[in-house]
């Protein structure tokens, strides 16, 4: 895994009517490491899949730190189901889809983190070309 | 004055001047959604539709102007339509039709490269920029995402530190929440199948596209479609009556 170099940090509106923003967002910093299409797309379902557990009043905080064929990004602060599902590391049940199950296949890695101020943030880690 | 001639003599000649009068009105806001997939000409005659009904359905005792009650009738007309054909309102025709070649070009590639194509090489093979691309991706996969915290409860003002020591009950509650099954067997099968692949059998959406016979980008949004309806569909559900 490489050094990241590079960091991009944005406070977005919980609001859906951004949710495309974010998206978009996302497609840019990956397609600068060269990410492809499908890889991009994980990436987006899992910040997606986050920022549904973090509601819909207010806004949440995105970081990306930007590697040389990986991204961090950090996503948060979140709610407690989200963070309890995502520190969970039980077997899943065959036909359960729960958040953790999703974050298993799309990213490479994930886990919970407390962020400087005090709050909750889930990191995701995402590399470039592992299937 | 031509609205109580109409409406209290039925006289349909003013009625036919009334909108006669009123059309300069509809092929303004008309064109305010000119450029977007649709003729202009198309727009105003859905445009004159509202306003037909914006006559039609006027109560005299209004202390309103016809033009300002017809305006949000003819505009909610339009809408409807562009909703109805749809494309969301403020998408670009340029961005249409990108979005339309990029589902061929990104099999052609996944062919070629025996992977799933970079957005360079899709701009590449589109002739188009990178950029370009990304808002194509955008355009047409738009649809609501519905927050697990915004449900029946609300959003708990929790300390997520004190919620993670106290996480044999507080899981418990959110284990039986995040446990989409019961929603999964409400989805139509090929999308529950989709899901199946891609979560349990791990399968990257180009296989699942083989295997189902649809677009890389048909499956992407299948899944992410399907995975909001099912947090919609368990909203639904109050805690303890899904299993």
């Amino acid at each position: 895994m490489t050094e990241h170099q590079e960091r991009i940090d944005l406070d977005a509106p919980l609001s859906g009517d951004f949710q495309a923003v974010v998206r978009l967002i996302i497609g840019g910093i990956a397609e600068r490491v060269d990410f492809a299409f499908e890889e991009i797309d994980d990436l987006q379902l899992a910040v997606e899949r986050l920022l549904a557990e973090a509601g819909q009043i207010g806004s949440v905080h995105l970081s990306f730190e930007v590697g040389e064929d990986s991204i961090r990004t950090r996503v948060g602060p979140l709610s407690e189901r989200a963070i309890a599902e995502a520190l969970h590391d039980g077997e899943v049940q065959p036909g359960h889809l729960t958040l953790r199950r999703i974050l298993q296949t799309v990213v490479d890695s994930f886990g919970v983190e407390k962020s400087a101020d005090g709050r909750v943030v889930v990191r995701l880690e995402k590399l470039k070309g592992v299937p | 004055m031509l609205l109580r001639r109409y409406h209290q003599g039925g006289d349909t000649g003013a009625r036919e001047e009334l909108i006669q009068r009123h059309l300069p009105l509809v092929r303004s806001l008309a064109r305010r959604y000119a450029g977007r997939g649709e003729a202009l000409e198309d727009i105003e005659q859905v445009g004159a539709i509202g306003l037909i009904k914006a006559i039609d359905r006027f109560e005299l005792e209004r202390d309103v102007s016809l033009a300002t009650y017809a305006t949000p009738n003819v505009v909610g007309e339009i809408k409807r339509h562009f909703r109805d054909k749809g494309w969301a309102i403020r998408v670009p025709r340029a961005l249409q039709e990108l979005n339309a070649s990029m589902s061929g070009a990104i099999e052609r590639l996944t062919g070629k490269l025996g992977r799933s194509p970079s957005i360079a090489e899709i701009a590449d093979e589109l002739k188009t920029t990178p950029e370009e691309v990304l808002e194509a991706m955008e355009v047409g996969s738009a649809y609501s995402t519905v927050s697990l915290s915004s449900g029946p409860g609300g959003e708990e003002e929790l300390d997520p530190l004190e919620t993670i020591g106290d996480e044999d009950v507080e899981f418990e509650r959110s284990e039986h929440r995040a446990a989409l099954e019961p929603a999964l067997g409400r989805l139509a099968p090929r999308e529950r199948e989709i899901l199946r692949m891609r979560f349990e059998e791990g399968l990257p959406q180009t296989q699942i596209a083989y295997r189902i016979g649809l677009s890389q980008m048909h499956v992407s949004r299948l899944i992410r479609k399907s995975l909001s309806s099912m947090r919609e569909e368990l909203l639904r559900t109050p805690p303890g009556t899904s299993h």
